[in-house]
This record gives structure tokens, C-alpha cells and sequence, in this order.
């Protein structure tokens, strides 16, 4: 009954989850294809055959190339640059939507306009400072320049989330003898849990994706992230070993979509906390 | 004279030894060993990596993923390091992928930092000034392997500031890959673009069409220019002057549309370098122009397709057989290079004993300097790596002899050139009438214009 009732709803998801999961699929199928099983167009995309499926790939990837330490790089900058975003935009969220009145709104709306500043402008300049810091090859560089992006998107976000917890909690708190800080700490912030978890998740996603910057950075291999390690082992010249790619961005697709997940609704309350206000 | 002092029984000496003072100084000696070593560069348990002596300095280099994966082994791993031992330097070597390293090239060079030696697949004649003058390399290789092959000279050299702005290693021949099944059934060969013409619309009825592309990439780049010399169209004359507004243009762009509507389809728009690979390994493509990388790849994962493909110089056109190089690997040493002596040493001895490069390339590095590999032919007929026919690989050698030319040819790789080449025009071109855009008249006048406008900054700049 339950099902009926909601068939409208699947009838219109439906074909949306299929489409969006499509690519998951096509991951997870050719991660397990031999190379000549790749290239037979009679297979693709439902069957296996000519010693498929395999488990090969995902070998090669952790035993013959340096997977394992490009993930743990990437887990490391990834959890820095989440911290740094976190120590940087919460203040600056909470300010800009408490303190600063009109004024807050415009430089809410001007900071969040840099994050839309392409990396493909930035990193020739940007490659200057981190060589005169002398941070090439080094995940330093990556951890600085993150947070160019990750910072600006979330204060953004954040900003308008804590629009939407009512002043009248924080004037009590105040009134019951609590500093600003001790406000903040006690009673904005576990209020904000959604939109703090919702920056977490998105930073650290955007951490992952990012691939101009490692890739101009970083040339040592013991030194770069996913993004680029991936692409340097397994693109050589005009030959892509698609097994290894597939299998290499599905690995760390899964943790993150269970993540996605198991946070949905404060994802989206997050999300959208800030929406009508 | 007698030695008097006291005699010492060895045997005893060992008896005396309580296990207790054996593991006490055993382990004071593995401190000792750990970290008196960690203090060494590169030490490794404390033991130092090279024995007798630290190696005084580093050399850094960044290089594409070959597309044979035991070639980049055989370089990092053996080669350079031989070479670092000999010479007291520790060799570092990066790899990035072919399609990133104009990106990677741009970021040092606006850092001013990063590697010592960079290796591209074109020459960057765009960063003459941040080049050094690569002329003592070339002559210490002339001295002792004779002289550098006219293609490679061609690409390497600017005429106008007399300075050599890279050292091109090697090259790679760019042959017809088609399948010999295939093409049977039609009755004809890739041997002319007549032919080729002739053959598309069946050989897309069959639902194995020819792939060559006409998008922003290397191999459509490489493909169409040579296209364009076979109908005598060239970008410019020998003196550096445009010369792309001409009949042969013209020509070849009413060829191209030509091939295009009868033979092929939309996909030779977003065609990247891995398409006919990709193409021809599916089994789908009937032909493509690409270095080796399809036969090599196919003779690994699919032998029976391998024995299929077979290659041939590229097919004649109305002004004759001209090719270009597939790839020219050309290794630039930065001014600020913290060790120009090393890079330029390395280069030089690299080129000198180039038949490691070769063997472990399966043929795709061709050397700069011919006598470098001794009995090119011979070799390329002893295939050791599964070629089938046997001799597969030999027209490489008629290949590389007869029709490989510099991009730009008549005239020098310069920077206007280089810059042409980045920026992908001849194949937007070609896609822009091919795609009914533009008029071949019309496409030749504009893109004419446009080059000619690249051209006349380089030469107000003095490089060109």
C-alpha cells in the first residue's frame, strides 16, 4: 500500500537514480574486465566473458603502482584542509550573519564570487608563490592553496545557516550570563551540526576532485593525490588502462557515497538552511 | 727482529664473549649503522645507497608516461641510475601524462623552479628564452654519432636567433595502422588518399569506418598537416613566410569534407589521442594514423587483431608522400636549471649509446642521430616482441628514411608555429568545413589570417 502511495514519487526518482547511478555501474563493471574483454563491443555494458570478471586490476593497482600512498595522501590534505576551511569559515559565517548587517550580505555574496575564480587562472601565478615558498612537490603547497576554494564556499554557506537559528537563543544564553564565545561554542554551533557536517562532506569532496593544482604542483610520486597519480599511471601516452582507472575512482567513491548517505537529511537541511532567509 | 708482545689466542678471544656482551655490542653497532647512515642522502636503514661515496649532486627531470610501460622502468630504474652512479649525481625522474605537461611546462616556467631537464612530445620553441642554448649537446653528439637527423634539426633550431632552444632525443615515424582483413574485403589498400576515399563509404557500410580526427589534439594535428603536404598545401615557405591561403589548402580542406561525409562520423569531432587506439583495439575502425603505440598495444591483449593491423608509409596525394613525425621528444635544459652541467651531460650520453632507448621504447623512440643504433633495419625484422607478420615493423625504417618531416616543413618548428600548434587551428579548420561552417575559400583566407597574425608577433619578438 505503502508502495502505491508513493509510486508517483519512484515514477519521477526513478529514472533520475538510474541515470546518476549509470556511471557508478559503468565504474564498477569495467573494473572487473580483462583487456580483451574491454574492447568486445558485443559485451559492453552487460556481460562478462574472456576471463572476466577479474580481480586483477585492483592488484596492479595496489601491488605495482603507488595507490595506497596517493590515497593516504589524499585522506591527509583532505582532513588539514577540512580543518583549516572549519577553523576559518565558522568565525567568518557567524559574523558576517550576525554582525555586520547589510554590509555582511555583500561581502557574503563577495566572498563567496572568488570561489568562482577558475584554478585554470590561478596556477601559473600561484605556482610562483608556492616555488618562492618552497613548497613544490611537497602536499604543503596543496594544503595552503585549498583552502582558497574550500574557505570561501563555506562561509558562504555557513552564513546563511546561521541566519536561520533565531537571535533570541543567543540572547538568552547571553543573558543567562554566557560570553559571545561561550555562545557560540554552546549553542550556535550543536544547532549548526547540518551545515558544519555539510561543509565538512563538500570540502573535503572538492579536496578529492581538485586536480589542476596537484597536477602543477606535484610531479614526485610519492607525493600526489588521487587526482593526478591515477592519471599519471594510467594514461601513458595514447593508451588508457580503463580497468585501472575505473577501479581506482571507485575505490574511494564508496566510502564518500556511504558518507553521502548515512548524513542525507542534515545534508540537506544544511544545504538549504540557509535557502529562505 | 722478534715481536715480543704477548700472543694472543683467537679462539679464546671468542670463548670470552658472554651472549649477553655479544647482543650488547652487536646492537651498539646496529645503532651506530642506523643512525650514523640516516645522516646520508637517501640512506635506506642507514646503509648508504651508493657505496664509497655520497653523490654530490641532483638531477631532476619530468617526462611523459611512456605507453610502454617497461620503457619508463628500464629509464628510472636502470638507465638513469647507471648514469647517476658514473657520474655522481642522483637521478630523479617524474612522469606526468602527454596531454598535462604543456601545463606543467608553463607552471615552472612562470615559477622559475622545478625540474632541471622537461621533455614534451613537440618542441616548445614558445620558451626559447628560458631554454638554454642546447648547441654543445648536439655538437658533442655529432662528434661521436654523426649528424642529427634532418627532422629533428629542423625542429630544434631557430635559424633567426642561430640557437638550439632543445635537444630532440628521439622521434617517432607515423605510419598508416589499417586492417588488412578489412580493406581485403574492399578490394583496395591505404596507399593513396584516393584510395582511402574511394574505400570509406564501404568500409562504413560495413560498420568499420577510417578514424581520423579533426579535434583540438596531437594526433588530428599531426594528421591533417600531413594530410595538407600530400595536396601541397604548407603553412609556410622555407623562409618563415605564411603560405597557407593556396589551392592545395583549398584542397585538402574539400578533401577533408569530403572524407568526412562519406566515411566517417560526428565522434572524429571530440576524437582524443586515445580514440583510434581505442577504435582500432575494439575492433570497429578500419584505419587510423598513429606511431606504434595500436600494433604494440593489440599484440598484447588481442594477438589475433595484432596480426590484422598492418602498416604503411602514409597514403600519396595529388603533391606526393609526405609525413610528418608522429611525436619529436625533445628535452629542454631550463636557464634556471640548479644543474645545467649534469643535464647537459646526461643528454648527450643518453643520445650516444641510444640502443637501450630503442630496444626498450619496442621500436617507438627512433634516435635523433641515426648512427646512434647501429643496423636500424636488421633490428626492426628480429622483432622480439611478438610482431606478426614477423616483419611488421620494418617499414618503419622506408617510414623514417623517406617521408618523416618537422611540423612547419618546409621551414623551421618556430615559435609561431608552436604556438599554431597549440592552440589546435589546422584541425579547427578542417572541422569548421567539414562541418559545413565555413567554405574551404573562406576557411584558407580566415585561417590564413589568423596564422599570419601569430606569425607577425613571434617576429616582432625576434623568433622568427
Amino acid at each position: 500500500m505503502r508502495f502505491r502511495g508513493n509510486l508517483g514519487s519512484y515514477l519521477v526518482t526513478g529514472p533520475f537514480a538510474i541515470v546518476l547511478a549509470f556511471p557508478f555501474y559503468w565504474m564498477l563493471w569495467t573494473a572487473f574486465k580483462s583487456d580483451r574483454d574491454l574492447y568486445n563491443v558485443d559485451n559492453i555494458p552487460y556481460k562478462f566473458s574472456q576471463g572476466s570478471p577479474t580481480t586483477r586490476n585492483f592488484s596492479f593497482l595496489f601491488h605495482h603502482t603507488e595507490y595506497p600512498t596517493w590515497l593516504k595522501n589524499t585522506v591527509i590534505v583532505g582532513l588539514i584542509v577540512v580543518v583549516i576551511t572549519l577553523a576559518l569559515s565558522l568565525p567568518a559565517g557567524y559574523a558576517l550573519a550576525r554582525l555586520s548587517g547589510r554590509f555582511g550580505q555583500s561581502l557574503g555574496i563577495g566572498i563567496f564570487l572568488t570561489y568562482l575564480v577558475p584554478p585554470t587562472l590561478l596556477f601559473l601565478p600561484l605556482s610562483r608563490v608556492i616555488a618562492d615558498l618552497g613548497l613544490q612537490d611537497k602536499l604543503a603547497s596543496l594544503v595552503i592553496v585549498y583552502p582558497s576554494f574550500t574557505v570561501p564556499f563555506s562561509t558562504w554557506l555557513l552564513m546563511g545557516f546561521f541566519k536561520t537559528i533565531p537571535v533570541e537563543l543567543e540572547d538568552a544564553a547571553r543573558i543567562d550570563g554566557a560570553s559571545r564565545i561561550v555562545t557560540l561554542l554552546r549553542v550556535v554551533f550543536p544547532i549548526s551540526l547540518p551545515g558544519i557536517l555539510t561543509v565538512v562532506i563538500f570540502s573535503f569532496s572538492l579536496v578529492m576532485n581538485e586536480f589542476v593544482y596537484a597536477l602543477t604542483f606535484i610531479t614526485t610520486s610519492s607525493q600526489k593525490t588521487i587526482s593526478t597519480g591515477v592519471f599519471t599511471e594510467l594514461i601513458r601516452g595514447d593508451v588508457f588502462f580503463w580497468q585501472g582507472l575505473m577501479a581506482a575512482a571507485l575505490i574511494p567513491s564508496i566510502p564518500l557515497a556511504l558518507l553521502y548517505n548515512v548524513f542525507l537529511n542534515r545534508f540537506i537541511a544544511g544545504f538549504t538552511g540557509g535557502a529562505f532567509r | 727482529m722478534t715481536d715480543d708482545r704477548p700472543r694472543v689466542d683467537m679462539t679464546q678471544v671468542h670463548d670470552e664473549v658472554s651472549r649477553r656482551e655479544l647482543l650488547r655490542r652487536a646492537g651498539l653497532g646496529a645503532v651506530v649503522l642506523v643512525y650514523g647512515g640516516a645522516g646520508a642522502k637517501r640512506a635506506v636503514a642507514g646503509v648508504p645507497l651508493y657505496r664509497h661515496k655520497e653523490l654530490k649532486g641532483t638531477l631532476k627531470i619530468l617526462q611523459w608516461s611512456h605507453f610502454v610501460p617497461a620503457y619508463d622502468k628500464w629509464f628510472d630504474k636502470t638507465y638513469t641510475q647507471v648514469w647517476g652512479r658514473k657520474n655522481d649525481t642522483e637521478v630523479i625522474v617524474d612522469h606526468i601524462s602527454q596531454a598535462e605537461l604543456s601545463a606543467r611546462v608553463a607552471a615552472e616556467a612562470a615559477a622559475q623552479k622545478g625540474h632541471d631537464l622537461v621533455a614534451t612530445l613537440a618542441p616548445l620553441p614558445q620558451y626559447e628564452d628560458q631554454a638554454i642554448d642546447h648547441k654543445e649537446i648536439v655538437q658533442e653528439v655529432s662528434a661521436k654519432r654523426g649528424k642529427i637527423k634532418d627532422v629533428c634539426y629542423h625542429s630544434i633550431y631557430n635559424p633567426r636567433t642561430k640557437k638550439y632552444f632543445g635537444f630532440a632525443d628521439n622521434y617517432a615515424p607515423d605510419p598508416v595502422n589499417y586492417r588488412t582483413d578489412l580493406w581485403g574485403e574492399v578490394g583496395l589498400k591505404p596507399t593513396s588518399w584516393d584510395n582511402v576515399l574511394k574505400a570509406a563509404p564501404k568500409l562504413r557500410a560495413m560498420g568499420h569506418p577510417v578514424g581520423l580526427g579533426m579535434s583540438n589534439e596531437i594526433d588530428s594535428n599531426m594528421f591533417l598537416m600531413a594530410l595538407m603536404m600530400c595536396f601541397g598545401s604548407f603553412i609556410q615557405n622555407s623562409h618563415g613566410k605564411v603560405t597557407l591561403n593556396s589551392k592545395g589548402t583549398r584542397d585538402a580542406l574539400k578533401f577533408g569534407r569530403d572524407l568526412f561525409k562519406k566515411g566517417m562520423s560526428n565522434e572524429i569531432f571530440a576524437w582524443t589521442a586515445s580514440s583510434n587506439n581505442q577504435g582500432m583495439l575494439a575492433s570497429r575502425l578500419s584505419m587510423a594514423m598513429n606511431a606504434i603505440s595500436i600494433t604494440r598495444s593489440a599484440e598484447l591483449s588481442n594477438p589475433e587483431l595484432g596480426a590484422k593491423i598492418s602498416l604503411l608509409p602514409i597514403p600519396k596525394g595529388p603533391h606526393g608522400r609526405l609525413g610528418l613525425e608522429h611525436v619529436m621528444h625533445t628535452y629542454m635544459v631550463w636557464k634556471f636549471a640548479s644543474n645545467k652541467k649534469a643535464a647537459v651531460k646526461f643528454l648527450a650520453d643518453l643520445e650516444i649509446t641510444y640502443k637501450g632507448a630503442f630496444l626498450n621504447s619496442k621500436y617507438y623512440n627512433f634516435p635523433a642521430f641515426p648512427s646512434a643504433v647501429k643496423n636500424i633495419k636488421k633490428e626492426l625484422g628480429d622483432d622480439r616482441w611478438g610482431a606478426n607478420p614477423a616483419k611488421k615493423y620494418v617499414v618503419l625504417d622506408q617510414i623514417s628514411e623517406k617521408y618523416t618531416h618537422n611540423v612547419g616543413y618546409p621551414g623551421f618548428t618556430n615559435a609561431a608555429i608552436g604556438e599554431m600548434f597549440d592552440t589546435f587551428l589546422i584541425p579547427q579548420m578542417f572541422a569548421e568545413v567539414a562541418q559545413g561552417k565555413s567554405t574551404p575559400d573562406g576557411a584558407a583566407r580566415d585561417y590564413h589570417n589568423r596564422i599570419n597574425t601569430i606569425f607577425a608577433k613571434w617576429r616582432k619578438r625576434g623568433k622568427v
